[in-house]
């Protein structure tokens, strides 16, 4: 492979890039009229600007990538995550194309892309599954039938869902019209199919994923698990590995159980295999993202292998040059992600330019982003700004290390997730490992944050009347300075 | 020694505070540099800088443990000026419901001249993605529905007004 093109944007487009560059390959970069400035185009080989901002006209479309890649000579392509990724009709096209598609096959991608079809697939393996319905239903009324028979709290998923879009928990009957409503709809309008299907809602459950890698000769090894509770609109927020509940004997079994999800669709390339673990740390399988994860990089610094060089390699044909033994976990990783959102209103989308950006750094920080001081986030697509990842020896340090990582994070112009993040790292559950996906619920106290930059406030007030004061001081003639007493002593 | 200023006001973002300058001066406050201080206020040790100032002292930008503040100082003087009457608050008790965030309006439930209680859906806005409907908090009845389905809006941007 010579020329690959990266049909993403921003941060993730940027650190594909960067491995790209480092395997001796050129890139292409894709862009919207919305993203002329942003850095991923900036640090490509070649650009190609795909069309007005809306994802519809630009980076969905598949078609005119295609053409672009024919036109450059490109002969592979990476999805990044989000986008074309899950689009099997786009991988498929692609590879008729006679262009290598950088990730798994459009079989594995239609098995895993719908719930369904996916339950299905996974069923002879004996993996355990939520219960619930294994058929698309839009009727509220057998919604409702279901709903009693596994009791309420349900869930209501879109079949081809994901990243906790098209997802609504119904309590009671009476709120089943609205949901159903509202889940199909946006199904519908986010992946163009309003199929629903119920599942009990479990609770206190923790959401933890194993990372796979795949080669194209059936060789299917495991990285590990990330742990994903910590979440916002079932979005996740924090993510870090290995997870303080996991014992290595569940980490053997869990990981066990994913590689055969792997298995079951022939897969290829790098994936995750989701599971739900209940207070009893039982597991139940949920889904296959068939894709590079937003968060694959803390599976990377306890791992030490850069999932991407995988992928491009697994895409030219090379064997995995690694057995299941020599994955090993090195220390610890936790993985913030910085939205422009505002964690004192209800995780509201934050617009605006980022008037001040200054990054941390140091041993052990890595930031992916794709924004620079001065660039305004657009409002068509997903909120987030960076990913903020640390990696320590223990858990304890990891810890430590994100809190001072987000002190030295300077964003302004919009409000951000850091907040949270120093809410959520200091907090007791996170640091005792005893949370669930409902942190956020049960323990976050906005106020807890407000109390603080209130206690902050003060002292850039007081701090800011002492220097008012002295500049007052010095503004006076030198005779009536009260420093002049000192220098007449010190004379 | 000159004389201290009297008891000023002290606005940090969006708190504000009433802060007694001999207090300041009394506590145990270092200044490091021109710009970096350490304070120890009730044994907590901060440090914080100035980022920016005006000429006179009293519009500054501060950083404390990362979090940035401007800060305007209203001393005494300002104060009084402040009280002799050119502040214009009114408010008139208009009723209107504004989009809490930048979107794209989906579908709008409610017409106008329509009596809505409250927790009845005004209308569907889609941000990030996401589509969130937008509920009424109070019963009312509708004067005016401010915008279209298929219509982006900003922030703050009124959606209906109430009578």
């Amino acid at each position: 492979m010579k020329k690959i093109l990266v049909a993403n944007r921003g941060e993730i487009a940027l650190r594909i890039m960067r491995t790209i560059r480092k395997m001796g390959i050129k890139s292409v970069a894709v862009y919207s009229e919305a993203d002329r400035h942003s850095p991923h185009v900036y640090f490509a080989d070649e650009a190609v600007c795909l069309g007005p901002a809306p994802s519809s006209q630009s980076y969905l479309n598949g078609e005119k990538i295609i053409a672009i890649c024919k036109e450059l000579g490109v002969d592979g392509i990476h999805p990044g995550y989000g986008f074309l990724s899950e689009n099997a009709e786009f991988a498929q096209q692609v590879t008729d194309a006679g262009i290598e598609f950088i990730g798994p096959t459009p079989e594995a991608m239609r098995i895993m892309g719908s719930k369904l079809a996916a339950k299905e697939s996974v069923k002879k393996y004996n993996i355990p599954m939520v219960p619930g319905i294994d058929h698309a239903i839009e009727d509220v009324n057998l919604a409702i039938e279901v709903a009693d028979r596994i009791g309420y709290p349900v869930l209501i998923k879109a079949s081809a869902g994901g990243g906790g879009k098209g997802m609504r928990i119904v309590e009671k009957a009476d709120d089943m019209q609205e949901q159903m409503e509202r889940a199909i709809s946006e199904a519908k309008s986010s992946f163009g199919d309003g199929s629903v299907f119920i599942e009990k809602y479990v609770s206190s459950p923790r959401h933890i994923e194993v990372q796979v890698v795949a080669d194209k000769y059936g060789n299917v090894i495991h990285g590990l698990e990330r742990e994903c509770s910590i979440q916002r609109r079932h979005q996740k927020v924090v993510e870090e590995t290995p997870s303080a509940i996991v014992t290595p004997e569940m980490r053997e079994r869990i990981g066990e159980a994913a590689v055969l999800v792997a298995k079951s669709c022939n897969y290829v390339s790098t994936g995750t295999v989701e599971f739900l673990v209940d207070d009893k740390l039982n597991f139940y399988f949920l889904e296959m993202n068939t894709r590079l994860q937003v968060e694959h990089p803390v599976s990377e610094m306890i791992i030490g292998l850069d999932l991407v060089e995988q992928q491009i390699r697994i895409a030219r044909g090379e064997k995995l040059g690694i057995a299941q033994d020599d994955i090993k976990a090195n220390g610890h990783a936790i993985e913030l992600r910085v939205y422009a959102e505002d964690p004192l209103n209800n995780f509201m989308p934050s617009i605006g330019t980022l008037t001040r950006y200054e990054k941390p750094s140091g041993e052990g920080i890595r930031v992916d982003d794709g924004y620079e001081e001065g660039m305004t986030i657009p409002i068509y697509y997903d909120p987030m700004i960076a990913k903020l990842v640390v990696h320590g020896k223990t858990r304890t340090e990891a810890i430590q290390k994100m809190l001072d990582a987000i002190r030295q994070y300077k964003i302004e112009g919009v409000s951000t997730t850091l907040p949270f993040g120093t809410f959520v790292f200091e907090h007791e559950a996170f640091f005792s490992g005893n949370f669930d996906t409902h942190f956020v619920k049960n323990f976050y106290q906005p106020e807890k944050i407000r109390e603080k930059q209130k206690a902050n406030a003060e002292v850039a007030a007081t701090l800011a009347v002492k220097f008012w004061l002295n500049k007052q001081d010095e503004l006076r003639p030198v005779e009536n300075k009260s420093t002049s007493w000192k220098r007449r002593l010190a004379h | 020694m000159s004389e201290i200023p009297r008891a000023c006001k002290v606005k940090a973002n969006d708190f504000e505070f009433t802060i007694d300058p001999s207090a300041v001066m009394q506590a145990d406050i270092i200044q490091k540099s021109p710009t970096d201080f350490n304070a120890i206020l009730n044994h907590r040790s901060v440090n914080a800088r100035v980022l920016e100032s005006d000429v006179t002292g009293t519009s500054l930008k501060v950083e404390v443990e990362g979090e940035t503040f401007d800060i305007e100082i209203r001393d005494h003087l300002h104060q009084i000026l402040d009280q002799m009457g050119f502040s214009t608050v009114s408010s008139k008790h208009i009723k209107h419901i504004k989009a809490p965030m930048p979107g794209l309006v989906i579908s709008i439930a409610v017409t106008e001249g329509q009596e809505v209680k409250e927790g009845d859906r005004i209308l569907v806005l889609e941000a990030m993605k996401m589509e969130n409907s937008i509920l009424i908090h109070a019963d009312g009845k509708i004067k005016r529905v401010a915008v279209k389905a298929g219509q982006a809006v900003d922030k703050g941007q009124v959606l209906v007004e109430l009578d």
